[in-house]
């Protein structure tokens, strides 16, 4: 059955991709619960769009700065990591931190392998956007009918 | 009337209504100091223009609307358009208008100073 915490903890985030697919459905009738399973670590929620010609990751990173991110590419596998600090300021009483702190680390395969070397990253608002150009092999070629 | 009918009535009541934003509360963190309290949220994604804070009658509110710009085929999706709404109560001795909110990084972090009045005042003690 499940041998180690990252398959669990790989469920759970099955479940929490399947609830906020829920909470979208009725999102109409009800405030969406909040609730989460627990032991989904800190590891940024993430989108992944295809165009023809490249990949875009988009992660929610808020209160990060490049400094804190890395993004590690090979073949078709890519792996985000980071740390988020805690900006808690000296000499304050603290009533809630709700904000999680520490490091995480994600990893992806992604359909098709990339050519790392054109691989464009921003952030902006607290969003990581990566543009991954596929590698030549995997892009979609027009065949002409004779 | 029964139910069936009841039911019926109310999808076509229902029929002309746009698609509401999904709403989710931001998670925040609270500090409090002699002279302020301080509210960090995280909304990533958002942009100035589409925050608000209003404070009314003792309560806080912050609003922040994420509007992604996407195109593509969705591979998969965590996270999308999203309203980020909470409320907060907070107390009389706040003072409204000196209020300040910075957005960085998708992070908004609100300065809610305390008034004069209410920061506490060491008492000398004279003798006699």
């Amino acid at each position: 059955m499940f041998t180690r915490m990252s398959d669990i903890d790989r469920l759970f985030g099955t479940m929490n991709l399947l609830q906020r697919k829920l909470d979208t459905l009725y999102g109409d009738y009800a405030r969406p619960s909040a609730y989460k399973w627990d032991l989904e670590s800190a590891a940024p929620r993430t989108n992944l769009y295809e165009h023809d010609d490249n990949f875009e990751i988009r992660a929610e990173v808020p209160g990060l700065e490049k400094d804190d991110l890395n993004v590690k590419i090979q073949g078709n596998y890519l792996e985000i990591s980071g740390k988020r600090h805690s900006d808690a300021p000296e000499g304050y009483k603290v009533h809630k931190t709700e904000r999680g702190v520490g490091s995480f680390s994600r990893s992806f395969t992604l359909p098709a392998d990339v050519d790392s070397t054109e691989v464009d990253a921003t952030l902006k608002n607290g969003v990581l956007c990566l543009t991954l150009p596929k590698h030549e092999a995997a892009k979609p070629k027009k065949i002409s009918i004779n | 009337m029964d139910k069936a009918k009841e039911i019926a009535k109310q999808e076509e009541k229902n029929i002309e209504k746009t698609r509401e934003m999904y709403e989710a509360t931001p998670a925040v963190d609270i500090y409090e100091n002699e002279n302020e309290i301080l509210l960090h949220a995280d909304m990533p994604g958002v942009v100035k223009d589409d925050i608000s804070v209003d404070i009314d009658n003792g309560t806080l509110s912050i609003s922040g609307v994420r509007k992604l710009e996407t195109e593509g085929a969705v591979t998969y999706e965590e996270f999308s358009d999203v309203e980020y709404i909470r409320s907060f109560s907070v107390p009389q001795t706040i003072d409204v208008e000196k209020v300040e909110a910075e957005l960085k990084s998708g992070v908004l972090r609100l300065h809610l100073p305390k008034s004069e009045a209410a920061k506490p005042r060491q008492i000398e003690i004279k003798t006699a």
